[in-house]
């Protein structure tokens, strides 16, 4: 059996001088979808710095393809995984075009300029995420959700096996979430790893196949959605009486019981 | 002031170096430096002044509306008679007298004020006895690169100016000015002075400068500069030297006199004290001064 | 694409600019004179021309011409690197202190009094150590966003260097080294001789080289350094090359030319309104543009009058309004 994309092993993370997750061991496999639920400030967006090496783990390891991520150079670890994060401040007007193709940096030389094959990796890029038409515009005169689709696709340009994307739906309208969880169905399918987190446990059921809840740190627990996501985990998670529904189909909702 | 009575110095601007020290009598050489009052950077203290004690300030310089003003704030300020006086070479002998007068030292104020009357008349004389066609063109340069020059009226050129001297740079007014070489090319000077021993030789060795007049017929000069400039700045009395020196180079025929016994003379009314052959020697012999 | 416009016309005005430079002056030349040097060198024939014409073309124009082109394509070039990497447009090649420390250097070798080529060592040497300390002390401060640790560094260290420049002026000889002093900070290209233009030139390009191989990589600086680095950059080492680069131009302009500002600042902002932020397409023509503009100034300061216009007068005064022109014109944004 082939080394799982992505492998953490009893990971502790946090920033110098500060511990603020331990503990943490999860394995994707190729074309598995993982979702991370957990509060604001639980460390979600710490623990995906941490895999990706942006942070350095604070004990425990983290593997990519079986290989440790310490021994990897940035652009290795550029070729395997793309990162999206949270929302982008633009600082200049590249056009989406520029700003995905960004994305090739690792697949070209250091001394290099982007060529014609590579353009076409990301027109292909925005193209499968539907926003091909928006090429020649300024990143910073788009709506949130368009910057958003572009972080993914520049992400895709680096033609990764695994994608981490931090909170992917958190600025977008309704349509465009759906869109986006489409998306990394599709992505799945192709053989890409999908890491994501959310804020809304609605998604685990609808975008994974997996979910682990981090709380404080801590995995409290990990597994297949139905299984891991229910209304006692989730008020231990958030702290708030939820309920989940059970619908026809086989699939699941969440419901807040507000307080009156 | 020095001149007149040293015993009524109280203190030097900037201290001497070792080498113009030995020029002046050492316990006149050895007063206290107090700094400059006024102008660009002023360093002195005004409480030092009032420490010491000083009976009268003397400055001599430039007598600007805005300098009047500031010594007028001083002497408001320390209530020391503040006495400014015009510094310009041709104002000398004025100078003194009411330097002198003010010192209450109006003898030796009036020997020195008549003396150099005497010489100043005498440059003139020479100068008078030269044709237009005669003067040579000169070129004054400034700083390391010898790119600043002194425009007409600038205290700068005083001497040449007294010298009756073409300024090459006579067309820029006022003040100290940056030229390019190719100005400088095209004005193609016949002399060339300068304060600045490394662009004097600098002149010898670059190309571009090679090319003018002055440098073909080897007529660059280095002005001397012991115990104070001779030419440009300090701009005060030793300037006369100064006009002696340039005299002779422009003027070879109408300046036929004994540099060395006119320093002597200077230094002796000036400066109290005789130079040695010796110290004429470091004076006059450094390279770049006196022609090949 | 949509750059080629602006390229074909800013390398074209760069010809026909120093074209110019070269057959204007207060020395008169005629272009026929210039032409027929050009065919005896060539040829390898005698040349039939006056010494001093030969001298005031080879001489005089030459390297100075030449050494605008250089100042003003290393400034333009520096300039636009902090612009990017910094994401801050109001960022000189200054930031970090090279000129302060460049000049510090300068003006230390006046009050020694010491000659024309140690001047210039110790300005390049001031404006190289001055970086180094920025950099050094700067990458020290942990906890703190690193752009913004050497950015604050740079401008307590620059402002400290000012401050020793002042004193310095204010213990120099007022009539002597000050003007000197004075002068040398208002910058000039009058002095510049073949040989200074043979030890700079290797110098500045050693700067320019990598700048120009890694322009396309430059683009990612001006991502948020967590991205930039998941996409596969070393952003630390790409920093510290693109500064050290970026010194090495300005350290080695600074020290034949003086303090010559506003190029740094001004021309990455024209070539941006011309053809966007990609470094792939903005730093060489930032370059072009800057050493034109250098250039044309430098030529208008020393054919005017017949003193001297210090050039970093004439690049603010020309340079702004036409700057404000040029963003008032343009559609494109920032």
């Amino acid at each position: 059996m082939s080394a799982p994309v992505l492998e953490a092993r009893a990971l502790a993370f946090g920033f110098p001088g500060r511990t603020i997750g331990r503990d943490v061991s999860l394995a994707l496999g190729a074309g598995e979808v993982m979702c991370v639920l957990g509060p604001n400030g639980g460390g979600k967006t710490t623990l995906f710095r941490t895999l990706l090496g942006l942070l350095e783990a604070r004990g425990g390891e983290v593997l990519l393809q079986g290989s440790g991520l310490k021994g990897l150079s940035r652009g290795e670890i550029a070729r395997l995984v793309g990162y999206v994060p949270q929302g982008h401040t633009a600082y200049f007007a590249y056009t989406l075009r520029q700003f995905v193709l960004m994305g090739r940096t690792a697949r070209v030389g250091a001394f290099a300029v982007p060529g014609a094959a590579d353009r076409r990796v990301a027109d292909h890029a925005l193209e499968s995420l539907g926003i091909a038409a928006l090429a020649d515009r300024p990143i910073n005169e788009v709506s949130g959700g368009e910057r958003q689709l572009a972080l993914v696709a520049r992400a895709l340009a680096q033609e990764p096996r695994l994608l981490v994307m931090d909170e992917p739906t958190a600025s977008l309208d309704f349509g465009n979430q759906v869109r986006v969880l489409e998306r990394i169905h599709a992505l799945a399918s192709s053989g890409i790893a999908i890491l994501f987190s959310s804020h809304d446990p609605d998604h685990a059921f609808l975008g994974a196949q997996r979910a682990l809840l981090l709380g404080e740190g801590r995995v409290l627990h990990a597994g297949a959605p139905r299984d891991v996501v229910r209304a006692d985990t989730l008020q231990q998670l958030y702290g708030v009486p939820v309920e989940v529904v059970a619908l026809a189909g086989g699939r699941h909702a969440c419901l807040p019981s507000l307080r009156r | 002031m020095f001149a007149i009575a040293p015993e009524k110095l109280l203190g030097w601007t900037r201290a001497f170096r070792t080498n113009e020290a030995a020029f002046i009598p050492e316990k006149y050489a050895a007063l206290p430096e107090l700094g400059r009052l006024t102008g660009r950077g002023n360093t002195a203290n005004v409480e030092v002044v009032l420490r010491h004690r000083a009976d009268l300030i003397v400055d001599v310089g430039s007598t600007a509306p805005s300098l009047m003003s500031l010594a007028a704030q001083v002497q408001e300020q320390t209530k020391i008679p503040y006495a400014l006086l015009d510094g310009r070479l041709d104002a000398t002998p004025a100078t003194l007298r009411t330097l002198g007068r003010l010192m209450g030292e109006e003898r030796s104020a009036e020997a020195l004020a008549g003396w150099f009357e005497a010489e100043l008349a005498d440059i003139k004389t020479r100068v008078s006895r030269v044709k237009a066609s005669d003067r040579p063109r000169v070129y004054y340069g400034r700083g390391p690169a010898g790119l600043q020059t002194g425009g007409k009226g600038s205290i700068s050129v005083e001497v040449l100016e007294l010298l009756g001297a073409h300024n090459v740079a006579e067309e820029a007014r006022g003040g100290l000015v940056t030229v390019s070489i190719e100005q400088v090319l095209l004005w193609n000077p016949d002399v060339i002075l300068t304060t600045d021993p490394g662009f004097w030789k600098l002149a010898w060795q670059d190309p571009r400068w090679r090319a003018t007049s002055a440098v073909e017929r080897k007529r660059v000069f280095l002005s001397p500069h012991l115990p104070f400039g001779w030419f440009d700045f300090p701009p005060g009395v030793n300037r006369l030297l100064g006009a002696w020196w340039a005299g002779k180079l422009l003027y070879p025929q109408a300046f036929d006199v004994d540099l060395r016994a006119k320093v002597s003379e200077f230094h002796r009314r000036f400066y109290h004290r005789a130079p040695t052959a010796a110290q004429l020697d470091a004076m006059l012999a450094e390279p770049g001064v006196l022609p090949q | 694409m949509r750059a080629a416009p602006a390229y074909v016309a800013a390398v074209g005005a760069l010809v026909a600019l120093t074209a110019v430079a070269f057959a204007v002056g207060r020395y008169p030349v005629s272009p026929g004179e210039i032409v027929a040097l050009l065919g005896a060198k060539l040829t390898g024939g005698p040349s039939t021309l006056p010494a001093n014409v030969e001298t005031v073309i080879l001489q005089v124009r030459g390297p100075r011409v030449l050494a605008a082109l250089l100042v003003g394509a290393a400034l333009a070039a520096a300039g636009t690197a902090y612009q990017g990497m910094f994401r801050n447009p109001l960022v000189s090649p200054d930031i970090l202190g090279v000129s302060s420390g460049a000049a510090l250097g300068a003006v230390l070798a006046i009050f020694l009094s010491l000659n024309a080529v140690m001047i210039q060592l110790f300005a390049f040497a001031g404006g190289l150590a001055a970086v180094g300390l920025v950099y050094g002390v700067g990458g020290r401060m942990r906890g703190h966003d690193p752009l913004l640790a050497l950015v604050l560094t740079g401008v307590v260290i620059g402002t400290l260097l000012g401050s020793a420049i002042a004193l310095l002026k204010y213990l120099a000889d007022p009539y002597n080294q000050l003007p000197a002093i004075t002068y040398w900070l208002l910058g000039s290209l009058a002095s510049i001789t073949p040989r200074d233009l043979a030890a700079a030139a290797p110098l500045a390009l050693l700067g320019l080289a990598p700048m120009l191989l890694l322009r396309w990589r430059m683009n990612l600086l001006a991502l948020p350094d967590d991205e930039a680095r998941a996409l596969g950059v070393n952003t630390a080492r790409l920093r510290l090359l693109i500064v050290a680069a970026a010194t090495l131009m300005t350290a080695t302009a600074v020290a034949i030319s003086g303090i010559i500002g506003w190029i740094g600042l001004l021309i990455p902002h024209a070539a941006r309104l011309l053809v966007g932020p990609d470094f792939g397409r903005l730093l060489p023509l930032a370059m072009v543009l800057g050493a034109a503009f250098l250039l044309a100034v430098d030529t208008l300061g020393r054919t005017v009058a017949t003193i001297e216009i210090p050039p970093g007068v004439l690049t603010a005064l020309l340079g702004t309004p036409f700057f404000l022109w040029l963003f008032a014109v343009s559609r494109r944004r920032w």
